[in-house]
């Protein structure tokens, strides 16, 4: 099956406005148009993909979504559910120009108690997550593929390593997207008076995530993978600990502690999990609150990202001031 | 671990990832923040990250949280300092540029604060007042609170420094940039003694930012003679630089324009009688005379107020056209000046009727006996007059092709003129002038003493215009002690010149003839006969125009050397025809009336008819000087049957040899003749001794006569300057 999926953008537009309320839809159908895309733009005629570029432009809704799907279909669990660097490349430049892109659905959405059973997420903010801690490990796992043809299997291995090479860095790119969402949403949260009270990334979700690198990093050699593990681990730190304190993780540092406990030992990790060592000298200020104006540089409006501040230059001008000066003679 | 440790752990890993993985580096950081979000350090490598990456957007909204949340931190103050200073800089590097786009990013009150408290950590005055400035320009309601007094630092700053001169660093920030802040803004109320003291600042500094002279290098390009400029000018790519300030901030665009601004806003600010936005020169001067009738009507402090009106309008009105006058006529003097190809111009007396009706002279010379023997020479001068009355409509007369502006050189110089006379024609207005003056040395501007003395000679003062060339010349001596001859030479030209035009003028011939003499010093030579002088004849001679006309002529070689030449013919011609006998006065007269040949024929024509009377001439230089071949075939007329048979002693050593003819003359000849004769070759002469003595005169004559017609192509006026090298002395002799 070969989805209408037009090189001309605007016959695109309809059917995909049709599919933006896959949230409507079982997830598993979701998943299953995702992989349909993905097969045909991907898989079946490589060079294709800029076809499916397009998406971005002509439905970011969809867009949401279908990362929100490609990221529960690639969950890096086998080898073959790691996604093609062309895909994964396609999916971080998105979310890089404009990080916004992965709050679309949530922001649209009438805040419910809670989410129905079997469709899909709100955001794909776990996946993400998901993805960049697991990465460095998953792609270690990974065997090499049987040399074929003429190549030998060292140059075959050394353009698979160069490979993966820009594969981390993408996954670091989208890390630093995923932490910047993160603090972007502790001022929407802030704003609707939700600070504290819904977590959009559930404990479960990171609980099986922590699970999931224990048992990685116990497969593999841990001589051999000591930096992909402590890469896996920083970033599980790093992630943990600024949902934390965006207020989109409900976990309290116990919480962090019980559930880390089985992972192999790594200084920042240990860092987080037992929190800074003083009150933050800012007594104004709750701890592990940051203020919004702080909230990353990107492209938002400045409403959104400095909601405490006038856009500028907006200067106080003061007619009623006297005149201070005196002559002197 | 403690909290500090922890931080340098996290900025260290971040630092360290920086350079392989750029992402990775910021998601330390931001994971440190979230942990200490009061810490300073990990803020400061994130701004650092962003700000060496020279985004501009995001180090800008770092900054502002480093500025709001550690406003003690020293590092955030000298970064403070740095973007501030690149705020101040006209570099067009793109660090200078990425600091001042990171600048304005900021919100305008942290902008506002940013530069206050950057002004108050700078201890340079020039520093601090920069600063300020760039608050105020951006902060129009910072003007009340701030600019007068940074004024006043300006204002002492000049005077703490010992500042030589009123172009300096501080003034112009002062005068340009701070005070149209000050008196444009109109939350700012100045009493009008303050603001008669900015004016005063004000307009000394810019008269003299623009009569700043030429660098001495290179200043005198109209002592060549025009043809021989062809090397381009380089002054023009020499930019003139305020010391203390970038080459930028030293140019200032139409100074005349801003002070005539600044003199129309003080006047509205302090209630004067009339704005003189948008009014012409000539308008200002006559509403000027118009305020000053009435002035002596008005109590105290009207009076007091519309003097300074007076005083402040037409003094501008007075040194700009007064400048503008000096400029046409020298712009060479002055830095900046585009139009120094021009030829220098010089005011003189006009003597181009040198030429004309020897009756009309000699009745006047008639006149002028009669004068001298009342026991007072009759003179063109009116010193002792009242200058206001005199000279009133003399007229200038310019050469389109040396001055094409003319029309308005003469208009600028009747302007300079009549403010002048304005700001002298009340007690209280001549006074005020004075003072300031005083106070701004203008007795020390060399451009000004350049107007003033046209101006005297304008009025027919030659005596005080004798005095002001003097003080010209002293101040010419300060400005270019260390200017070779050559390229003084301009000046000493222009002296000398008018020296001799006013003492000429004045009926004082002898020394007219020794200044003209010492001018032949420098002229350059060879000078082309052909080079036609434009003049002349005066286009219209009226009956009525008691006063004798002036000109503004081109101060080069070229055309000096024609006009020293008919002055001298003037101070010989009144002596050659007199009733008295002096053959030496006749044959210089003679010598001189080749130049411009023919338009001294009548002239000739009356010589010869007194040489016809006299029966016999003695003149033994003519076959040094004269080569007129039509003077030459008159002389030889003049011997023969024909012609009269006159007695001509016409060669050198005549007086010598023949003893009797007229004594006094003779002998005086003999005593000259060592000193007279240089270009006779000794063997010539010995040649006449050996000779018989009637005859070999004779025969001399008639190979004296052969000789000097193939002499008839010599460049005449080389001749004409050997003449009045050679005979300097005689020539002095004859008028004394």
């Amino acid at each position: 099956m070969r989805l209408a999926l037009s090189r001309v953008p605007v016959p695109v537009q309809m059917p995909l406005e049709g599919v933006a309320c896959l949230q409507c839809t079982p997830a598993v159908y979701c998943v299953r148009l995702a992989q349909a895309l993905v097969d045909d733009y991907c898989s079946l005629v490589p060079g294709s993909v800029q076809t499916l570029q397009h998406i971005f432009s002509a439905s970011p809704r969809f867009c949401c979504q279908f990362i929100t799907a490609i990221t529960m279909l690639y969950d890096l669990s086998s080898d073959d559910l790691i996604p093609s660097p062309d895909l994964l490349e396609m999916v971080v430049s998105w979310i890089f120009e404009d990080p916004r892109l992965i709050l679309i659905t949530f922001l649209n959405t009438p805040i419910a108690t809670s989410l129905p059973i079997g469709f899909l997420e709100l955001t794909p903010l776990c996946g993400l997550i998901c993805w960049c801690v697991k990465a460095p490990l998953a792609y270690k796992r990974r065997k090499p593929p049987p040399p074929s043809g003429a190549l030998s299997g060292k140059v075959a291995g050394d353009s698979l390593g160069s490979c993966d090479r820009d594969c981390q860095l993408l996954y670091s790119r989208l890390h630093l997207s995923v932490l910047q969402v993160l603090m972007l949403l502790q001022g929407h949260l802030t704003e609707k008076n939700l600070y504290g009270r819904l977590g959009l990334v559930t404990g479960e979700q990171m609980a099986s995530l922590v699970e999931d690198v224990r048992l990685l990093s116990d497969r593999l050699n841990p001589l051999h993978a000591s930096k992909e593990i402590e890469l896996a681990l920083d970033r599980l730190a790093q992630v943990l600990q600024v949902a934390m304190a965006s207020g989109v993780l409900l976990w309290t540092r116990e919480n962090l502690r019980t559930v880390c406990s089985g992972l192999p030992h790594n200084n920042l990790l240990q860092l987080v999990i037992s929190g800074p060592v003083q009150p933050p000298a800012h007594a104004a200020l709750p701890p592990g609150f940051y203020p919004p104006i702080h909230t990353p540089p990107l492209g938002y409006p400045a409403h959104a990202a400095h909601p405490a501040l006038p856009a500028h230059p907006v200067q106080a001008f003061m007619p009623g001031v006297a005149f201070p000066y005196r002559p002197i003679r | 671990m403690s909290a500090q440790g922890d931080c340098e752990f996290l900025v260290k890993r971040a630092r360290e990832l920086v350079q392989g993985d750029l992402w990775a580096a910021k998601a330390w950081l931001i994971t440190a923040r979230s942990l200490y979000p009061a810490d300073f350090n990990i803020q400061y490598e994130m701004y650092s990250i962003e700000r060496n990456a020279e985004r501009t957007a995001s180090a800008g909204r770092l900054l502002y949280d480093m500025f709001v949340n550690f406003p003690d931190q020293p590092v955030v103050w000298r970064e403070i300092s740095v973007i501030t200073s690149a705020l101040r800089n006209d570099s067009q590097d793109k660090q200078t540029q990425f600091l001042k786009g990171l600048f304005e990013t900021l919100p305008g009150r942290v902008q506002c604060e940013m530069l206050l408290k950057a002004t108050d950590q700078c201890f340079n005055t020039l520093e601090r007042a920069e600063m300020l400035l760039l608050l105020l320009r951006r902060f129009p309601e910072t003007v009340v609170q701030h600019g007068v007094g940074l004024g006043e630092t300006l204002l002492e700053a000049e005077n703490i420094e010992d500042q030589e001169s009123p172009v300096n660093c501080f003034r112009k920030l002062f005068v340009c940039d701070v005070l149209p802040l000050i008196i444009n803004n109109p939350d700012v109320r100045l009493p009008a003694s303050l603001l008669y003291k900015y004016l005063n600042k004000a307009a000394e500094f810019y008269i003299n930012y623009v009569t700043r002279s030429s660098p001495t290098e290179n200043q005198y390009p109209g002592t060549q003679d025009t043809s021989d400029l062809v090397s381009p000018n380089k002054r023009s790519a020499q930019k003139y630089i305020i010391e203390g300030l970038t080459e930028k901030s030293s140019q200032i665009t139409d100074p005349w324009e801003r002070i005539f601004k600044i003199l129309s806003i003080v006047g509205v600010r302090c209630e004067w009688q009339m704005d003189v936005a948008r009014r012409s020169f000539g308008d200002i001067l006559l509403k000027m005379k118009d305020v000053c009738r009435y002035i002596s009507n008005y109590d105290n402090e009207a009076h007091a107020k519309y003097k300074t009106q007076v005083v402040y309008s037409t003094m501008l009105v007075f040194f700009k056209n007064a400048f503008q006058y000096v400029s046409s006529i020298q712009p060479s003097l002055f830095q900046g000046s585009n139009a120094s190809n021009q030829v220098p111009l010089v005011l003189i007396e006009d003597v181009s009727n040198v030429y004309g009706d020897t009756d009309i002279e000699r009745s006047k010379h008639v006149h002028k006996k009669r004068k001298l023997a009342e026991g007072r020479e009759k003179t063109m001068s009116s010193d002792d007059e009242d200058p206001s009355g005199k000279g009133k409509n003399r007229l200038i007369t310019i050469n389109a092709t040396d001055l094409p502006n003319s029309v308005e050189v003469q208009e600028s110089f009747r302007l300079a003129r009549e403010s002048w006379e304005l700001l002298h024609s009340l007690e209280s207005l001549d006074k005020e002038f004075t003072r300031i003056c005083v106070s701004w040395k203008t007795d020390t501007w060399l451009w000004l003493r350049i107007f003033l003395t046209d101006m005297i000679i304008y009025q027919g003062q030659y005596k005080k215009a004798i005095a002001s060339l003097h003080h010209l010349a002293a101040l010419q001596g300060s400005h270019s002690a260390q200017q070779i001859m050559g390229q003084g030479s301009l000046e000493n030209q222009r002296f000398l010149i008018q020296l001799a035009t006013c003492h000429f003028a004045l009926g004082e011939y002898h020394l007219t003839c020794e200044k003209i003499l010492d001018l032949m010093c420098y002229m350059t030579l060879p000078i082309q006969e052909g080079a036609k002088i434009q003049d002349d004849q005066p286009t219209l001679k009226s009956k009525f125009r008691k006063v004798s006309e002036l000109k503004l002529w081109p101060c080069t070689s070229k055309t000096v050397m024609p006009y020293c030449l008919r002055l001298l013919l003037a101070c010989f011609k009144l002596r050659a025809f007199t009733d008295n006998r002096d053959d030496m006065a006749l044959g210089h007269v003679i010598v001189l009336l080749q130049h411009e040949w023919p338009r001294g024929e009548n002239l000739f024509l009356k010589a010869i008819n007194k040489i016809c009377q006299q029966a016999n001439f003695q003149y033994e230089n003519f076959f040094n000087y004269i080569t007129n071949i039509d003077m030459l075939e008159e002389f030889a007329y003049l011997r023969t049957q024909e012609g009269g048979k006159i007695h001509l002693e016409l060669l050198p050593n005549q007086g010598m040899l023949i003893k009797t003819s007229s004594p006094p003359l003779g002998l005086l000849q003999q005593e000259f003749i060592p000193v007279l004769q240089p270009s006779i070759q000794t063997a010539d002469r010995h040649h006449t001794i050996t000779r018989g003595i009637t005859k070999g005169v004779k025969e001399d004559f008639r190979l004296a006569m052969e000789r000097q017609v193939s002499r008839c192509g010599e460049n005449l006026m080389m001749v004409l300057h050997r003449f009045c090298m050679n005979e300097k002395i005689l020539l002095l002799q004859t008028l004394s």
